[in-house]
Order: structure tokens, then C-alpha cells, then sequence
């Protein structure tokens, strides 16, 4: 039966249920099997490392490096907070590069899912900033390190200057009854939960003890009935902020930075209190079937062509000490950044490793008092 | 499969004498065999996706979390905070609760399409029911951003309530609330609705009709008496299907139920992603099927004593 028969019959009112029935089969069969017979003509893909992230550092302005190397893109697959991006790869999924936060790392290394990085096999070595890499935890051995430093920044509030007013630069202003239903956060307590210590006065070496977790869950739930969404995803937070429907929000460097280059009016804030700063690097998993190309990612990371896109467009922190030959001190304090990273990381409250149980703990409670309670 | 049913069917029942291995002679001797040997595929199908899982998930739920690893001695600790922990029983209570209203939302929609279709179309109806099932062409997810974008900040609705001027500044309570999971729901599940009360509709012998009306009876009466309990299956089945799965959804609350509008879903999921505790939510997945299968089951009960007493 052919296509103009079946219109024709369609059209007379003819046909059957059982023959329209059977070319939605024939339909379907077909929209399955044609992506099946492309596949071979783009096997290149396949051969490339897998580069599993935060949303956000899978876009090929940072594998420029790579991508001359080997013609195409990493393959990526994408993660909205470290602990689900471990979980994942705790049952099961493997990897080649993976992008963890100095928090985490000696959680990422006791799960034995990770090898050490040998910096000699990295062209860019020599320029990353010594600073970044003497991390607590990260020293291997022999020369080796577990998780090279990729990028660093802070967790402060992006706000909307035109719709918001702002006395002074503070935490407070997330707690605003004023702007209730108008503010948002980060869903994970890998960041909310640090900036609940802050606002809380709960300085980070007690941040394991009950009364902390007394005093921060008490700050988390007088702020839970003011927010209006809490997510994992960049976007949402930064397209609500561009839209006005927040004024305020819990975000990284890249939002605000992102939203000043399409022209909304937003600051990001140097609370008084300080802002939570971290380390994030990349660690190789130890199943990584192709070892090569994950060093060639880390590589391509670490480039000063990335660095300047990391800097100029995310408004984060890169490791490569030449990336900030590349711009002038006043670009530099327009982004809040500095060539000496020790003056942001210091300024900020810097994340400290917690254990397995202090993570389980901290996430339940917070969950719970996302959920109302 | 396809090896199964030709070692069952070429057995030749006229022949018995034949020389056959012992497989075919069980198969030729015992109906039984030849019934489970048929069934084999499904069966063995049904026991490693379905059975398997489950049984993984009981044991899990009986363990506990320990870090990074399982103690895994069994416990039913978990099962005691599902019940001491307010939070488990009220999002359970919450998604039972968006789930029932949507359920009842989709199906009191549903049923005029479904009565149209079957009783005032005559012709081309199989194009109808593709018509009303055109939204489940596309992906949930896009359906459920689809939706997003209508209720949103700067989204259709609130645009349009501006433009005409009956608003100054957009609604927020749209999105990132309860009504939007139940909005949301209602249209994503509406062809499950539509086709077991059309397919329940369409069966019912339209002579009834004729015979009630002869009888004496209004359009209303005979709506009640005769076309309302014959397509009760129907709506039980709909029921059924909608309230099931979105008691668990998980995707819509994410994306629009905001922070008063997550529901269990959720919470099952962020305990085997961020929380890191698997066994807890092994537990609350079995007791929301369990109570899931509780609910479903004085419905279904309910419904039928409805239907008795009807009719």
C-alpha cells in the first residue's frame, strides 16, 4: 500500500482502523530505525572521552584545545550537584573526567572510584597556580595529586539593582520578608547549607557539632517560607532573575556574569558577612578507558584560550596564573577576582571536607526543611 | 521466543508414536506444560524486570545506611521512621492528595470527549480519538514545559491578563505551586482517560438506550440509569491508570511544584541521589505502593458497589 493510496483512502473515509493502525506501525517502526543507520557514519564520537560535569562547562568554548587535537568534542554527560554526580558514578556509571569541588575531594577519594593524576603528563602544568593544588587531601604521592584544579569562585547573591533596594551588601538580603516569594536558592546543601552557616555565625571548623546544625537548620527554615524555587539548575535561577520574577538569588559567578552580558541589571554581591568560596578541579575515574584523552581534557581545561573564557564570561576564577595576564587589574575587580587567588578565597569563608555521615546528615535535614518542616 | 512456540506447536498432537525427546513428549502429555512453555517469554520476562527488582528492593529496605556502605543487618528501623518522621507521611499525604484532585480533574474532562466521540461522531472517528490523543504525541517532558512556559512569570496566561488589563503585576502563585502539578497532570494523562471510557462508551448497546427511553426515561435518567453504570469500567480503568503513576511522579513537581509542591517523588529520588540513602527510599517506594495498592483497591471495591446499586 502506498503513501498516495492511503491519503486517498483517508481521504474518501475509506480507510480501516486496522489499516491506519498498521501504517502508524509502519510509521513508527521507521522514526525508530532511521537514527540506527546514521549512527555508523558518526562513529568519531565514540572514540572521544567522556567528560561528566556541572551544567554549564559542557560547551566547546572551553575544549578549544581538544577539539584541535582530536576534531570533535568530549562526550559529556551533565550533573546539577556533586553528591548526585558521585552516587551515579557509585553504582555504576563510568567515566573518564569528572569535576568535583575541594569539599568533596576526599569524599570522591575515599570512594575509590578515582586515580591519581600524574601533572608531568600535562603540557600546562608549570603555570597552574601552586596554591590551588595544595588542597587538603589532594597530595597522592610520588608527585602525584588526585583532583587538578580547574576552576575556583564564590557562592554569593545576584541581585537586581534596578528592582531591589540595597543599603549594604549582606547575606540579610535572602532573608528579606520584604521580598518575600521574590528570592531564590541553590537546592544543594553543598551551598545553601554553608551559607546558612555563614548567616548564622556558625564559623566552618564547628560546622560538625549539634548545635550548629541546630542553629544553621533554624536560620534555613526562617528563610524556606521567603524563597520561591530552590534548584540545581543555573538557567532557571538566572532566566527568573532576567524576567524580574526574583530579585534576589543564592548563585555562582557565571550567573552574574552571564546576565550583565545580556544587558539585565545585576550585581554580584560582596556580602558583608563574607561569600563561600571553593576549589573545583578534575579528577580522572579509575576505569577511564581512555586515559590519553582524559589527560588531553584536563589539558585543554587548563589552557590559557580556556582560561580567558572562564575569566571574561563565567566570572570565575581559572588556574592557569597566564589566563590573568590577559586581562588588566581593573577587568579583574570589575569581575571580583584577582590575579592572587588566596585574596578572594581568604576574604570569603573557604569550604572546608566533611565526612560521609556530616553529608548524609546535612542533606536529609535540608530536604526536610525544603519540604516544610 | 520465537523458539518456544515453535517447539510447541510443531508437536504433533495426531502422531504421539513419533520418536521425540523429552521435552516434546512433556510438552505433547500435559496441557500445563504446553500452557507455561507459551507463556515462558513473558514469564521469564516478568521475573527478571519485575520480580528480581522488587525482591532487591525489600531486601535493601531492611538494611541501613552507613556512609558510603550498607549495614546490612536486617532492620525495620526504616519502616518505624516512615512513621515517626513527619515528613514522609505528609508528602505522602501531599502527592496522594495532587494526585486524587488530578485523577478526578482528568476524568470529569475527559468523559464529555470521550461521550462526544462515541455517541455524536458517525464518521471518521478513529481521527477523533488522534485528535484528542495529539498531546501525548509529544514527550511528557515537553508537555510539562509546555506548561511552564503557559504558567510562568512572564508566560501566556500572565501576559495575556496584563495586555487585557485585569492585572498589574503577573500571578506568581501559577507556577512553583500545587495547582500547577495539578494542572499539569490533568492534561499530560488526559489520553489515558479518553480511551478506556471511549473504548466502555462505544461498547455499550445503543437498544438499551432505545428500550429506556421507551420506558419512559428523561436523557438524564437514562444517562444515570443506563450509560453511566455501563461505562463505569471505563472510568474505573481511567481512574486507575492516572492515579497510579502520578502518585510518584517525580518530573512534573520537580519542574513546577516549587517548594510547596514537591511530592514524594522527589524525595525517593533525592534519597538515592544527594542524600545518599538508598535503603530509605527502597522503603518508601514499597510503602507507597503498598498504599497505593490499598487506595486502589477500596476504589475499585467502592466502584463496584456503586455499580450494583445503580443499576
Amino acid at each position: 500500500m502506498d503513501v498516495l493510496d492511503q491519503l486517498g483512502s483517508m481521504r474518501e473515509g475509506k480507510m480501516s482502523r486496522r489499516a491506519f493502525t498498521k501504517s502508524l506501525l509502519a510509521a513508527g517502526v521507521a522514526v525508530t530505525a532511521v537514527p540506527m543507520g546514521g549512527r555508523k557514519a558518526m562513529a568519531a564520537a565514540e572514540d572521544q572521552a567522556t567528560y561528566f560535569t556541572w551544567g554549564g562547562y559542557d560547551i566547546p568554548e572551553l575544549f578549544g584545545e581538544y577539539q584541535e587535537k582530536h576534531g570533535e568534542l568530549p562526550n559529556f554527560s551533565v550533573f546539577g550537584s556533586s553528591e548526585e554526580a558521585l552516587t551515579k558514578m557509585r553504582g555504576g556509571f563510568v567515566v573518564d573526567v569528572s569535576h568535583p569541588c575541594n569539599q568533596a575531594l576526599p569524599r570522591w577519594k575515599a570512594s575509590e572510584l578515582f586515580q591519581p593524576v600524574d601533572p608531568t603528563r600535562l603540557s600546562h602544568w608549570g603555570d597552574v597556580m601552586p596554591e590551588l593544588v595544595s588542597l587538603e587531601g589532594n597530595d597522592a604521592g610520588d608527585g602525584k595529586l588526585w583532583m587538578v584544579p580547574f576552576d575556583w569562585g564564590q557562592t554569593s547573591i545576584t541581585y537586581r539593582t534596578d528592582l531591589i533596594d540595597v543599603e549594604e551588601e549582606s547575606w540579610d538580603m535572602l532573608w528579606n520578608e520584604e521580598y518575600k516569594g521574590k528570592l531564590g536558592s541553590l537546592a544543594a546543601g553543598a551551598d545553601a547549607w554553608w551559607i546558612g552557616a555563614i548567616k548564622a555565625g556558625v564559623s566552618f571548623e564547628e560546622i560538625d557539632t549539634p548545635e550548629a546544625f541546630e542553629k544553621i537548620a533554624a536560620v534555613m527554615r526562617e528563610q524556606r517560607p521567603l524563597i520561591r524555587t530552590y534548584t540545581d539548575d543555573t538557567t532557571t535561577l538566572e532566566q527568573a532573575l532576567a524576567s524580574g520574577e526574583l530579585v534576589a538569588a543564592m548563585t555562582w559567578n557565571s550567573s552574574a556574569a552571564l546576565l550583565k552580558a545580556e544587558g539585565v541589571e545585576v550585581k554580584f554581591a560582596d556580602p558583608k558577612e563574607g561569600a563561600l568560596t571553593w576549589v573545583c578541579g578534575v579528577m580522572i575515574h579509575k576505569d577511564a578507558s581512555k586515559v590519553d584523552r582524559a589527560y588531553d581534557v584536563i589539558d585543554s581545561l587548563l589552557s590559557v584560550e580556556t582560561g580567558k573564557f572562564m575569566i571574561g564570561d563565567y566570572g570565575y576564577g581559572h588556574s592557569n596564573a597566564k589566563s590573568f595576564d590577559e586581562f588588566t587589574a581593573e577587568e579583574l575587580a570589575e569581575l571580583g577576582l584577582s590575579k592572587t587567588p588566596a585574596d578572594i578565597l581568604q576574604a570569603g569563608h573557604f569550604q572546608t571536607p566533611q565526612t560521609q555521615e556530616w553529608e548524609t546528615k546535612m542533606s536529609s535535614m535540608f530536604e526536610e526543611i525544603k519540604a516544610g518542616f | 521466543m520465537s523458539d518456544q512456540s515453535l517447539s510447541a506447536s510443531t508437536s504433533d498432537p495426531d502422531s504421539p508414536a513419533r520418536r521425540a525427546g523429552w521435552f516434546e513428549r512433556l510438552i505433547y502429555r500435559s496441557e500445563a506444560a504446553r500452557g507455561f512453555s507459551l507463556l515462558a517469554p513473558t514469564l521469564i520476562f516478568l521475573l527478571t524486570v519485575i520480580l528480581v527488582p522488587f525482591a532487591i528492593l525489600i531486601i535493601m529496605s531492611l538494611w541501613t545506611a552507613v556512609g558510603f556502605d550498607f549495614d546490612t543487618t536486617p532492620t525495620i528501623k526504616n519502616y518505624q521512621q516512615v512513621f515517626e518522621r513527619p515528613i514522609y507521611l505528609a508528602l505522602l499525604g501531599r502527592s496522594i492528595y495532587i494526585s486524587a484532585i488530578a485523577t478526578v480533574a482528568t476524568v470529569v474532562l475527559c468523559y464529555p470527549m470521550a461521550y462526544y466521540v462515541a455517541f455524536h461522531v458517525h464518521r471518521n472517528k478513529m481521527m477523533w480519538i488522534v485528535l484528542m490523543t495529539l498531546p501525548f504525541w509529544t514527550s511528557y517532558l515537553l508537555r510539562v514545559f509546555a506548561w511552564k512556559v503557559v504558567l510562568g512569570y512572564e508566560g501566556v496566561i500572565n501576559s495575556a491578563l496584563i495586555n487585557v488589563g485585569l492585572i498589574d503585576e503577573p500571578l506568581g502563585f501559577l507556577l512553583y505551586s500545587q495547582e500547577a502539578v495539578i494542572i499539569t497532570l490533568a492534561h499530560a494523562w488526559a489520553a489515558f482517560a479518553i480511551l478506556p471510557i471511549y473504548v466502555s462508551l462505544e461498547k455499550i448497546d445503543r437498544s438499551l438506550l432505545e428500550a429506556a427511553t421507551d420506558l419512559g426515561d428523561g436523557p438524564a435518567m437514562r444517562f444515570i440509569r443506563i450509560t453511566l453504570p455501563l461505562s463505569l469500567p471505563g472510568v474505573i480503568a481511567a481512574s486507575l491508570l492516572i492515579f497510579i503513576p502520578t502518585t510518584g511522579d517525580y518530573i512534573t513537581p520537580a519542574l513546577l511544584g516549587g517548594p510547596d509542591g514537591a511530592m514524594i517523588g522527589n524525595l525517593i529520588q533525592k534519597m538515592f541521589g544527594p542524600i545518599n540513602n538508598w535503603p530509605m527510599g527502597a522503603t518508601l517506594s514499597i510503602v507507597l505502593m503498598i498504599i497505593i495498592a490499598l487506595i486502589c483497591l477500596v476504589y475499585v471495591f467502592i466502584m463496584l458497589l456503586v455499580r450494583r446499586k445503580i443499576s
